[in-house]
C-alpha cells in the first residue's frame, strides 16, 4: 500500500514538473527543423494537444493497463527501451555495491582501532576516493588498465572482463565513504565494557573484531544503505558513459533534457519500486543484525 | 606532418587521402572495421533524424536517387538520369532497374512515390518533411520513371533528392512503422544492412553482397570491401584515443584538437581533416530586433571589437581556420570577397559605441547606458555544445569586456529554454552550426523571412530576406550565385551575424585503413563504402 502511495507521489511529483519545465515538448521534438504545422502534428501524434490533466489521466490508465507508452524521442517502445537497458545497469550497480561493502569491511577490520599512523593513511586515502569525481577515476583506470596494459576491453556489455573497471569505478568512492562510517563505529564499539569481557576470556582480536564488534558496528552502515543505492545509482550514469556501456544512465539523462515524459515517468516507477524494495530489505537486515529489534 | 600544415585545405587533405589509398595498394576484400564515434543516433530512420553525427551511419544503409559530388554537382545513383522541366515544377528520374531492399523488395518508381508520400504526410510528423515544402506529389510515369511535381518553384530541390534525410526505404519498412531503433526492420538499399544494435553500445552492419548500384561519386563498384563495420559509441575524447591507440578500435572520429597531432605524427596511425565548414560556419546568430542589438552600431561594435584569429588557434592550436562568413571556405557558394572585410578594429568598436550613446562606465568597467549595462546574452543549448566552442566563446567573451567594456554573457542553456526563446522569440545570440544541403536553404534557415532562426520574429530584414527567397526560387545558377554572394555580404556587414571558425571534422585511423573520405552533402564522414583494411 505504501509502495503504491509512494510510485504514485514521485510519477505525479514527476509529471508537474517536467511540464514545469521551460519549453514545450512540440518544440524541443521539433529541434532545429521549421515546417508549417509540423509542430501541430507532432503534438497531435503525442496527444500534447490535450490539456495537463486530459494527459496525466490518460497516462495513468496506461500504466494502469501495463502500457508503457511510446518514447517521443526514440519513437520506441518505452518497455523495450528501459527493459533492454535494465539489466547491464543492475549488473554493473550490483557488482560495484558488493564490491564497495567488501572492501569496506576489510579495510575497517584491518584498521579500527589500529595505530595512529596507518588510521591516518587509511582515513586519507578514503578521503580521497570518496572525493574523487567518478568520471576521472574511470579515465584514469582505463588509461592504466585498458590504453596501457591491455588486460581489459574498454567498452561494451560483453563477458565478466568488461565489468571490472566499470565496477571499481564506481565502488571506490563508495567504499571511501562507508569504510569511514563503519571504523568510526567499531571504534566506538571496541570501546564498550563486553569486549573487555570478551577479550578476558582469551578470545583471539581477528575474532572479537570480526564476530562481535563487526555486528554492532553495522548498524550505521546499513542505515547508509538507501544512500549507498542512490549513489550506485547515480554513479552509474557517469560511468555508463565514460566506459561505453549500456544502461539507464544515458537514456535517462537524454530523456530529462528532451522532456521525453514517457521514458523518465517510466525510469521514476522503477526508481521508486527499487527504493520501496530496498528499504523493505534493510528493514529485514536491521532485525537480522541487531535481534533486540524482534521483540518490537 | 606538422601542426601549421593541418590549415591546408581541408579538400585539398581529402582528395589527397584518396589518392594515397590509390597510390599504395590495391584495395582488398574482407576485413571487419570497429568504428569509435561521438554521439550515439537517437533515431536510425534518416526521415526521423536531425542529428549530423547520425546521417554519416545511415549512410551505411540508405542510399539516395542521385548522389552530390565535392564541387557541388551531382552523380547518378539509385537514378541513372533526371531531368526538370522548362517551368521547373517537374523533376524526372530515370531508375536503375536492379536494385533491390535488403528485404528482398524491388526498388521501383512506386517505391519512391512511398517514400517522398509518407515524408510529405502531416500525421507522420516527419521532420525531412522541411525539405519537401515544395513538393506536391509524384507521378508514377512507368514502372522506372518517376515525376516529383512541385507546387512552386525551389532551386535547392534537386539537392535535396541527394539528401539522406529523404533516402530511400522499402515500403514494407515504411508501413511497418517505428524505424527509429534500426536493425533488419529498417530495408534500404544500402551496401551495408543493418545487423544488429545494442542500445547505449554499439550498432553491426554487414555487407550487402548484392550490391551493385554505387554512387556516381564512389570509387569503386560492387559490394562494399569490408564483410563488417561496427560503430561503438564512445562519447569521452580520451576514451576514443586511448581505444583507438590501445587497438581496441581502428578508426575514430572526433578527435580532440590536442590530439591530432599526436595521429598524424605518429607511425602506424593517420590524421584526415574533413572539408572546413563545407555548409556553415560556427556563427553568432544575433536577434538584431531586440535592444540593444537592435542598433546597427552595437551589432558592428559586438563584431569587431575583438581579434578572432588568435582566439580560433589557442583553442585550435591551429587546426581549423577562423571564419569569414557564415558559408565554409570550402564549400562552392563561398564568398571569398568577405576575407579580410571585417573584424579586429576596437578603436572604430569604441567610436561606435560611444557614437550609439553607451559613454558611462559601471564599477566593473562595462559600459552603461541610462543606468543598464551593455549586456547581450548567448543562450547556449548545453546539449549543443561540443569541440570546444563554449571556451572559444569564453576568449571572445574577455576580449570583448577588456577592449570596448561589452558585456557578452555566456549562458549555458537547456534544450527546452532554447525552445521556449525560440518560439517566443526572446533569444538574443544564438550560437550554431546547420547543415542544409543547398546554400540558399541554409541562409534561409538562419536569416530568411519565417526562417530566422526558426522564430517568430516580427519585422525582419526586408532586403535580406527578398534575396533569400528570390534565390530559393531561381533555377539560373548565375542569379543564384550573385544572390547568395549578396546575402552573405549583408549578414556580415550589418553585422546580423558574426561568422567565427569553419569546424572540420576530424578522422583518426591505424594506418592500414584505406579509403576514408568525406562526404560532400553532408558535410561529415562518408559511408564506409570505400573503406578497405590493408592485410599485414
Amino acid at each position: 500500500m505504501t509502495s503504491l502511495v509512494v510510485a504514485w507521489a514521485s510519477v505525479t511529483a514527476t509529471f508537474l514538473a517536467l511540464h514545469a519545465l521551460p519549453g514545450r515538448i512540440q518544440d524541443i521534438l521539433a529541434g532545429d527543423v521549421e515546417y508549417p504545422g509540423l509542430r501541430e502534428a507532432i503534438a497531435a501524434e503525442w496527444g500534447l494537444d490535450q490539456s495537463l490533466p486530459v494527459q496525466y489521466f490518460a497516462f495513468l490508465s496506461r500504466i494502469l493497463r501495463g502500457d508503457f507508452g511510446t518514447s517521443y524521442v526514440l519513437r520506441q517502445p518505452v518497455i523495450e527501451v528501459v527493459g533492454s537497458q535494465l539489466l547491464p545497469t543492475i549488473e554493473l550497480a550490483l557488482t560495484a555495491g558488493v564490491l564497495a561493502i567488501m572492501i569496506a569491511g576489510l579495510v575497517a577490520l584491518l584498521t579500527a582501532g589500529r595505530g595512529r599512523f596507518s588510521r591516518e593513511l587509511a582515513s586519507f586515502v578514503e578521503l580521497v576516493f570518496a572525493s574523487t569525481p567518478v568520471f576521472w577515476l574511470g579515465i584514469l583506470l582505463l588509461m592504466a588498465f585498458s590504453f596501457n596494459l591491455r588486460w581489459f576491453p574498454v567498452s561494451g556489455a560483453e563477458g565478466w572482463e568488461s565489468l571490472v573497471l566499470p565496477a571499481i569505478t564506481l565502488a571506490l568512492p563508495t567504499a571511501g565513504l562507508l569504510t569511514q562510517v563503519l571504523r568510526e563505529a567499531m571504534e566506538k564499539t571496541l570501546d564498550q565494557p563486553f569486549v573487555t569481557t570478551v577479550r578476558s576470556r582469551g578470545v583471539g582480536e581477528f575474532v572479537i573484531r570480526w564476530r562481535h564488534v563487526l555486528r554492532h558496528a553495522l548498524l550505521p552502515a546499513v542505515t547508509l544503505g538507501g544512500w549507498l543505492i542512490g549513489g550506485l545509482l547515480g554513479g552509474a550514469v557517469i560511468t555508463e558513459k565514460v566506459f561505453g556501456r549500456p544502461g539507464l544512465g544515458t537514456v535517462t539523462l537524454g530523456a530529462v533534457l528532451t522532456h521525453d515524459v514517457p521514458v523518465v515517468l517510466t525510469v521514476v516507477l522503477l526508481a521508486a519500486f527499487i527504493h520501496v524494495a530496498a528499504s523493505t530489505l534493510l528493514d529485514i537486515l536491521y532485525v537480522l543484525i541487531d535481534p533486540r529489534l524482534r521483540a518490537q | 606532418m606538422k601542426k601549421n600544415n593541418l590549415l591546408m585545405s581541408g579538400v585539398a587533405i581529402a582528395l589527397l587521402a584518396t589518392n594515397a589509398a590509390g597510390a599504395e595498394d590495391k584495395p582488398v576484400s574482407g576485413g571487419a572495421l570497429r568504428w569509435g564515434v561521438t554521439t550515439e543516433p537517437a533515431c536510425f530512420d534518416p526521415h526521423y533524424s536531425s542529428q549530423q553525427a547520425a546521417f554519416f551511419v545511415s549512410r551505411n544503409y540508405i542510399d539516395s536517387l542521385i548522389a552530390k559530388k565535392a564541387d557541388g554537382t551531382f552523380a547518378p545513383w539509385l537514378a541513372t538520369e533526371w531531368s526538370i522541366s522548362a517551368d521547373g515544377k517537374e523533376y524526372t528520374y530515370r531508375l536503375r532497374e536492379d536494385v533491390v531492399f535488403h528485404d528482398g523488395e524491388k526498388f521501383d518508381a512506386a517505391a519512391v512515390k512511398a517514400n517522398y508520400d509518407f515524408v510529405k504526410k502531416p500525421e507522420n510528423a516527419v521532420t525531412a518533411v522541411s525539405l519537401l515544402q515544395a513538393y506536391d506529389h509524384a507521378e508514377v510515369v512507368s514502372s522506372f520513371v518517376v515525376k516529383l511535381v512541385l507546387s512552386t518553384l525551389d532551386s535547392s530541390f534537386l539537392e535535396s533528392t541527394s539528401n539522406v534525410k529523404l533516402g530511400l526505404i522499402s515500403p514494407k519498412s515504411l508501413a511497418k512503422g517505428d524505424l527509429c531503433g534500426g536493425g533488419r526492420a529498417l530495408a534500404g538499399t544500402g551496401p551495408f544492412v543493418f545487423e544488429s544494435y545494442t542500445r547505449g553500445q554499439s550498432a553491426v552492419f554487414a555487407r550487402n553482397a548484392a550490391y551493385n548500384w554505387a554512387p556516381g561519386n564512389a570509387a569503386h563498384g560492387g559490394p562494399a570491401y569490408l564483410d563488417r563495420v561496427t560503430f561503438r559509441f564512445l562519447p569521452e575524447y580520451a576514451v576514443r584515443t586511448g581505444a583507438l591507440t590501445s587497438g581496441q578500435v581502428d578508426l575514430i572520429e572526433g578527435v580532440q584538437p590536442t590530439d591530432a597531432p599526436l595521429f598524424a605524427e605518429q607511425p602506424g596511425f593517420k590524421l584526415l581533416t574533413g572539408p572546413s565548414g563545407a555548409s556553415t560556419s560556427f556563427t553568432f546568430n544575433i536577434n538584431y530586433t531586440r535592444p540593444p542589438a537592435d542598433d546597427v552600431r552595437v551589432r558592428r561594435a559586438l563584431r569587431d571589437g575583438f581579434d578572432l584569429e588568435p582566439i580560433v588557434k589557442q583553442v585550435y592550436l591551429g587546426t581549423v581556420p577562423r571564419a569569414w562568413s557564415i558559408i565554409g571556405p570550402a564549400n562552392p557558394a563561398y564568398n571569398k570577397a568577405l576575407v579580410g572585410s571585417w573584424g579586429n578594429d576596437v578603436a572604430g568598436a569604441n567610436k561606435l559605441l560611444d557614437e550609439a550613446g553607451w559613454t558611462s562606465r559601471d564599477s566593473e568597467g562595462f559600459r552603461t547606458k541610462d543606468g543598464k549595462r551593455l549586456s547581450i546574452e548567448v543562450g547556449y543549448p548545453q546539449p549543443y555544445v561540443r569541440d570546444n566552442r563554449d571556451i572559444l566563446i569564453q576568449g571572445i567573451q574577455a576580449a570583448l569586456r577588456k577592449n570596448v567594456g561589452l558585456d557578452l554573457n555566456l549562458r549555458l542553456i537547456t534544450a527546452g529554454e532554447y525552445a521556449k526563446n525560440n518560439a517566443n522569440g526572446t533569444w538574443a545570440i544564438y550560437p550554431n552550426t546547420d547543415n542544409p544541403s543547398d546554400p540558399a536553404r541554409e541562409l534561409w534557415d538562419m536569416l530568411g523571412s519565417k526562417g530566422f532562426l526558426y522564430s517568430n520574429i516580427p519585422n525582419p530584414d526586408q532586403e535580406i530576406t527578398g534575396q533569400i527567397d528570390e534565390s530559393l526560387r531561381t533555377t539560373d545558377p548565375v542569379r543564384k550565385r550573385q544572390l547568395t554572394d549578396a546575402i552573405q555580404k549583408r549578414g556580415v556587414d550589418q553585422a546580423f551575424i558574426v561568422p567565427l571558425f569553419a569546424p572540420s571534422w576530424f578522422l583518426a585511423a591505424k594506418s592500414n585503413v584505406n579509403g576514408l573520405g568525406f562526404e560532400a552533402g553532408l558535410d561529415s564522414p562518408s559511408s564506409a563504402y570505400d573503406f578497405w583494411i590493408a592485410k599485414k
